[in-house]
């Protein structure tokens, strides 16, 4: 008799435990990351300041306003269409990207010295954005099954309390560093550091979000710097206005308006 | 005064023979004990002083560009590297190269690393040139298409008949060059096929794997030239001990200057690691003196005691004196501006110094510990048949009745010198330290006729605004400027930004050769260089450009990397900006890089030591002079050595040996010797005349016992050093050759041209 009941406490005690730990799994915490940081609102419009710094301190600008539109759910297609003010000398350039989960990205330049449009194709993830630290891939994104995740503990970010997710690549050619540590805000779902490590063990970049604001409902991180340890070279962003859902058009996104970009959508 | 004080401590020495060794040999454990921290330098560009202008420019340029030094791997196939399975063996090296620590990964140049820019149907593509191997007929001839089509990559990742790739890696510091090759080696060997071989080549390998053989050769060298001393010791004065003791103090004043050096923080560089190998001639030159006299005197006497005293009697002056000068002569290449000179003068003269304390210690207290009767065995026998000394009777009578004739000899032969010294080219290459047999020679030779040249050098366009460089007018220059540079054969190839705006605007147009210009708009530049930077591997720009585009870097690949070569290509760009007046804006062109900077600090090294020895020269004809109380008797004393330099460089020079800086070094050795040579014949002959009163008399008797150690001192550092020759390092072979030659001149003088001097001249400065 006493041996039943027994039973039945360790079988109660089973189920009560299942039911209110209900533990998040790694890739769960990436997909809800991905979500806030990536994918917030159906579409967005952000005037990007970029300032690219050297290691003795020379500073080098990038600024453009950045439109992007979802399609389909979180972790699906995106399209990017970027307008450039600065420097000078590429004024009016213009840059599109089709950016699909599972394969390369195409993309559209406006060369306006030369009124031309040209599509590139380039499997370069890992190459610098317009010259700064940030990869394509820090962009827009890794996409989620590319990466075994495992959680490594719980921790705080400032007053902040972050999941810490470890990312280890599968395939080690695609990337040039080993693994990535992640530190999650476990309410807003931003990363708020990122530290990258070089196969050697050492951490080669450095990503932190150094502002964080509500923006139409929307956590985002205004501010964010990505710095290479290696070379010393950093680069500090800032959006210096951001706006969520506003219905932008699909036909944008299309070769015809990389030539003369509506005004309103540029301004 | 001074004589009495070295008396002292001679008889100090023969009195308490052990106690003077224990403290020898305490104070030579204090050396010892330093060489463990021995910290090795292996780096030529630290000849230079780090506030060189050219080396302060070279190091800036790195910084700004983000340039390292470069390691380049050949891989040569018989069959071709056209094809899926050499691709693939060649995609798995990279890989694997890619780890290796102290690799810059991401400036790699190679297959698959290397971005190619081209145009297909309409599309911009920006991909490694090998993204993935190529499997069928079509997709390898594309890929030759690809590279044969791009100046980037033609003649660069793959040789021209498609036989050869190489794979160019920056190393973060040249230090690593050596460990780094060894890594390469060991992963190319496991993969390469049949009918491929492969090759190691770029200076900074070079330098370094000189620097690592070099300190193996130390370790083989200067025992193996103890030991040919050894020999011809024996062969002298036929005597077992007396081998030893010259080796002993040889070995001691080594590790007395080796010790104070480390033991003082200097970094053992590739001069210093000379000392041993100029110190051990010099410093048994005294013990030979004593040796051989006592040698000839013991069978006269036979009590070592007298026999040493006796014999130290007629040393202590010129012994003190010949070290002193030559001691002087080196501490003096302290005064150039090249610090591993500096360190290697001051610490060889301490060296040296140390030698002469030793012969007036150690030599007298080991030669009263060996018993009576030893002596009385070897010398007991009066050897009056010794052929040397018949040999000698032959050369001074020779001197003596054919002054005239002596006289007219040597002056041609100075003449001749003179002659051959005009046609002296100063020229050198640190691939050129290695025999023309080992691989890295063979592999320079090799690389540099399949590709653009591993010799690399930079030239830095500067201008006074930030981005002046993307001035259609500035870039056009550079375009125009690189184009008459590579029209001079060394040079294999040139890449700079125009390049990559030329290859963008061509790509853009779909391939039109008549795009393939740089635009005229530098809004198009411009625009052009921000589609490279924000799609291709922006690190390649930075290597060319700088971050506000005020400077740009041209790559100059030779194909060759001497001295002479350099000064060519830099005199050829030279005449173009001389003719074709700098844009405006443009400030500067500066010359930069590995090639450059060798060029730069072996000029300076070998005008250096030129000077150097000069000054030393002179110091040593005051010195002589004033030992002599004679001007005259101290510019004859200076013919050793005058002679024996200018015979060996004239030599030099009518064979069309270039002057590099082994040689510059050896001049530094004629000093030492040569008037060692000429202070010993002085003393004697002065010495002799008073005695006998008759110039004659003073000739025939210096013939006898004093002139036996020089002669015997000759044949033991000319012969001694033969071992060198066998060496795998060209100095090496140099320096044992001049060591020889440089002897033997100056024993001829001594032994010819003094004695007829003395016998025309000797009563202007000879004193009764």
């Amino acid at each position: 008799m006493i041996r039943y009941l027994y039973i039945a406490i360790v079988i109660a005690s089973l189920f009560n435990f299942s039911g209110t730990a209900h533990a998040l799994s790694p890739d769960e915490v990436m997909k809800k990351a991905q979500a806030a940081f990536l994918y917030p609102g159906k579409d967005s419009k952000i005037r990007v300041m970029m300032r690219l710094i050297s290691r003795e301190g020379k500073e080098r600008v990038r600024e453009m306003t950045m439109l992007r539109k979802n399609f389909g759910e979180a972790g699906g297609d995106q399209k990017y269409f970027i307008y450039f003010y600065q420097p000078s000398d590429v004024r009016d350039m213009t840059f599109m990207v089709w950016k699909y989960p599972k394969k390369d990205d195409d993309r559209w330049l406006f060369i306006p010295a030369l009124n031309m449009v040209r599509r590139i194709a380039a499997s370069d993830r890992r190459s610098n954005f317009v010259g700064s630290d940030f990869t394509y891939e820090d962009i827009s994104g890794r996409d989620i099954e590319d990466d075994t995740h495992s959680i490594v503990k719980e921790e705080k970010v400032g007053d902040r309390d972050c999941y810490l997710i470890k990312s280890v690549p599968m395939d080690e050619k695609g990337t040039d560093y080993a693994y990535k540590l992640s530190w999650i805000d476990k309410e807003r779902w931003l990363p708020l550091k990122e530290l990258y490590y070089g196969r050697d063990g050492s951490v080669v970049k450095q990503f932190s979000a150094d502002e964080v604001m509500d923006i139409a409902g929307f956590w985002t991180a205004t501010k964010r710097t990505m710095k290479n340890l290696v070379s010393g070279h950093r680069t500090e962003v800032t959006f210096q206005k951001t706006e969520y859902n506003l219905n932008i058009e699909d036909d944008l996104f299309t070769e015809r308006f990389l030539k003369k970009p509506p005004k309103r959508w540029i301004e | 005064m001074l004589k009495n004080a070295i008396r002292r401590l001679v008889t100090f020495s023969i009195d308490y023979p052990k106690t003077v060794i224990a403290i020898v040999l305490a104070v030579t454990a204090v050396f010892a004990v330093q060489f463990p921290k021995a910290d090795i330098d292996t780096d030529p560009e630290n000849m230079l002083e780090d506030s060189q202008p050219d080396r302060v420019f070279y190091q800036k340029v790195k910084k700004e560009f983000g340039i390292n030094d470069f390691i380049v791997v050949g891989i040569t196939d018989e069959s071709g590297i056209y094809r899926s399975e050499s691709l693939k063996g060649v995609e798995r090296i990279i890989s694997q190269i890619l780890k290796i620590k102290g690799v810059i990964a991401e400036d790699v140049i190679s297959l698959t690393t290397t971005d190619n820019i081209k145009a297909r149907e309409g599309t911009l593509e920006i991909r490694p040139a090998m993204s993935r191997v190529p499997e069928t007929r079509e997709e390898v001839e594309t890929l030759r298409r690809d590279i044969a089509g791009n100046p980037f990559l033609h003649e660069k990742i793959v040789s021209a008949d498609g036989k050869a790739t190489a794979i160019y890696i920056p190393i973060q510091k040249k230090d690593m060059s050596y460990r780094i090759g060894s890594e390469l080696e060991a992963i190319v060997n496991k993969e390469l096929l049949p009918g491929q071989r492969f090759y190691l080549a770029g200076l900074p390998i070079a330098e370094d794997t000189f620097g690592y053989e070099m300190f193996k050769q130390m370790a083989v060298a200067a025992p193996m030239a103890g030991l040919g001393i050894m020999i011809a010791l024996y062969i002298m004065l036929r005597k077992v001990g007396f081998i030893f003791i010259p080796m002993m103090d040889a070995m001691i004043s080594i590790v007395w200057a080796m010790g104070a050096l480390i033991g003082l923080g200097y970094p053992v560089h590739i001069m210093s690691s000379m000392i041993p190998i100029f110190l051990m001639p010099i410093a048994i030159l005294n013990d030979v003196h004593v040796l051989s006299e006592f040698a000839d005197r013991y069978p006269s006497i036979r009590d070592r005691r007298k026999t040493l005293l006796s014999v130290m009697e007629d040393l202590y002056i010129p012994s003190f004196f010949a070290p002193l000068t030559t001691s002087v002569g080196f501490a003096s290449l302290a005064l150039t501006h090249i610090p591993p000179v500096k360190v290697f003068g001051l610490f060889t003269s301490f060296g040296i110094a140390a030698a002469w304390l030793f012969s007036m210690t150690i030599v007298p207290a080991v030669i009263m510990l060996i018993k009576e009767e030893q002596f009385e065995k070897a010398f007991g026998q009066e050897r009056k048949h010794l052929w040397q000394k018949n040999i000698l009777k032959g050369i001074g009578d020779f001197a003596w009745n054919r002054s005239v004739l002596i006289v007219a000899g040597f002056s041609l032969l100075l003449i001749v010198g003179i002659y051959g010294i005009t046609r002296i080219q100063v020229n050198d290459n640190p691939v050129r330290w290695f025999k023309e047999s080992h691989p890295l020679r063979q592999a320079d030779t090799m690389m540099n006729r399949l590709f653009g040249g591993t010799y690399m050098a930079y030239l830095v366009v500067e201008g006074d605004k930030p981005e002046i460089i993307k001035d259609p007018k500035v870039m056009a220059y550079v375009d125009r400027l690189q184009k008459h540079l590579e029209e001079e054969p060394l040079v294999g190839k040139t890449s700079s930004v125009a390049d990559i705006v030329k290859r963008i605007n061509f790509v853009l147009h779909d391939e039109d050769k008549t795009y393939d210009t740089v635009p005229d708009s530098q809004e198009a530049i411009g625009q052009m260089l921000f589609l490279f930077q924000s799609s291709g591997d922006p690190d390649d720009l930075d290597n060319l450009l700088d971050v506000d585009a005020r400077q740009a870097n041209i790559w100059i690949q030779m194909k060759g990397g001497d001295n002479r070569q350099m000064t060519q290509v830099e005199e050829r760009a030279a005449s173009y900006i001389q003719k074709n007046p700098l844009p405006e804006g443009v400030i500067r062109v500066q010359w930069s890089g590995l090639t450059h900077i060798n060029k730069v600090w072996q000029m300076i090294m070998v005008k250096g030591m030129l000077f150097a020895v000069t000054d030393s020269f002179i110091l040593v004809f005051i010195l002589i002079a004033i030992q002599l109380r004679s001007f005259l008797g101290g510019l004859l004393a200076m013919l050793p050595i005058t002679i024996s330099i200018v015979a060996s460089y004239g030599l030099l020079g009518i064979f069309g040996r270039d002057y590099d800086m082994p040689i510059a070094v050896c001049s530094a050795l004629a000093l030492g010797l040569g008037d060692d040579l000429a202070i010993h014949f002085f003393h004697r002959i002065q010495h002799l005349y008073r005695v006998t009163g008759s110039l004659s008399e003073a000739n025939t008797r210096f013939f006898q016992e004093p002139a036996l150690a020089s002669f015997r001192m000759t044949a033991v550092i000319a012969v001694g050093f033969l071992p060198l020759l066998l060496s795998s390092l060209t100095p090496y072979i140099t320096v044992g050759t001049f060591f020889a030659t440089l002897m033997t001149f100056a024993a001829a003088v001594t032994l010819l041209l003094l004695p007829a001097t003395t016998k025309l001249l000797g009563r202007l400065y000879l004193k009764k």
